[in-house]
């Protein structure tokens, strides 16, 4: 009877231990603060003419790689900042894109990721400019409700975000209760 | 010149020429896959050096698991580092072909990760 206790009780703690384990690959280890639950209810919006994509876009090898569908099908236009535009996009296997598109500079950017990213943090793109600042946009879950990078902070709406004249390596996004960082490199 | 536009022949040959002029950089454009189904290390980087060209497209394709940070630029031979964008998973940058630049990518992660390729266009 004993012995069968012991078993139970070691199984008991593989199963903990595996658990752990699988979070932490998961999810990117209980260290890192969570916010919300991934979700992006800006998908979730009737769709607009706006919302689709420009054929530019569509036709870079990007798009079949990492959209759901080869039209784009779901995305939404979540800001529009002079001729900047960024578009959220549902992609393949789970994954979340971003998508920036400048008319007036004639430039075109992209960001796809696992969704679980927004548990803990962005997807983002950091565009270094011609005086070595960065152009920092990103896409951020339901109850994310600021960016901030040097003390200037930029609210989210649409849950997107964009900071322009990032000189340093670090953006901070939040909710008003929790913190999360983003190493943006070098 | 406002004559020779109300002349429907010259008009279609004028409008065919302009598209046809328009498409030239598009029809002409060369893809090349610079890092191809290899395991990249943290801050590993896959360049394409072989010769400069006038690029407009750079792409960083991990995969459909990707969530970590990736980087693509370029760099002219004489060493200006140009469109130069971090995100997050995979990643690609089309700009104006202003420069004649070599491309480069970068996995950003703290560990090695499988790049499926690296891809510029010119």
């Amino acid at each position: 009877m004993k012995r069968r206790r012991v078993h139970f009780a070691a199984l008991l703690i593989l199963a903990a231990a595996t658990a752990g384990l699988l979070s932490q690959l998961v999810f990117g280890g209980s260290d890192r603060v969570k916010i919300g639950d991934g979700s992006v209810s800006a998908l979730a919006r009737p769709s607009k003419a706006a919302d689709t994509l420009p054929e530019s876009v569509l036709a870079y090898p990007f798009a079949e790689r990492n959209f759901a569908s080869k039209s784009g099908q779901g995305s939404r236009l979540l800001r529009l900042e002079g001729t900047l535009r960024l578009y959220a996009v549902p992609g393949k296997e789970g994954m979340l894109c971003l998508i920036e598109v400048d008319d007036a500079a004639a430039t075109a950017g992209g960001a796809c990721a696992d969704r679980h990213v927004l548990l803990t943090g962005s997807i983002f793109m950091a565009d270094r400019q011609e005086n070595g600042s960065q152009l920092v946009v990103g896409l951020v879950g339901d109850g994310h409700t600021y960016a901030e990078a040097e003390g200037r902070r930029a609210p989210v709406e649409s849950n997107a975000f964009l900071l322009r004249g990032v000189v340093g390596s670090k953006v901070t996004v939040g909710s008003p209760t929790a913190v999360q960082t983003i190493d943006l490199g070098d | 010149m406002e004559q020779l536009i109300r002349r429907p022949r010259v008009a279609a040959v004028a409008i065919v020429s302009a598209l046809a002029l328009g498409l030239v950089p598009v029809a002409g454009a060369t893809s090349y896959i610079y890092w191809w189904q290899r395991n990249m290390p943290s801050n590993g980087v896959g360049y394409d050096r072989m010769t400069a060209h006038n690029h407009f497209y750079n792409e960083l394709y991990f995969g459909p698991n990707a969530g970590w940070s990736s980087q693509v630029w370029e760099v002219t031979p004489a060493g200006y580092r140009h469109f130069d964008k971090r995100c997050t998973g995979n990643c690609f940058n089309a700009h104006p072909a202003y420069y004649y630049t070599y491309a480069y990518c970068s996995n950003r992660d703290g560990s090695t990760h499988f790049v499926y390729d690296c891809m510029d266009k010119w």
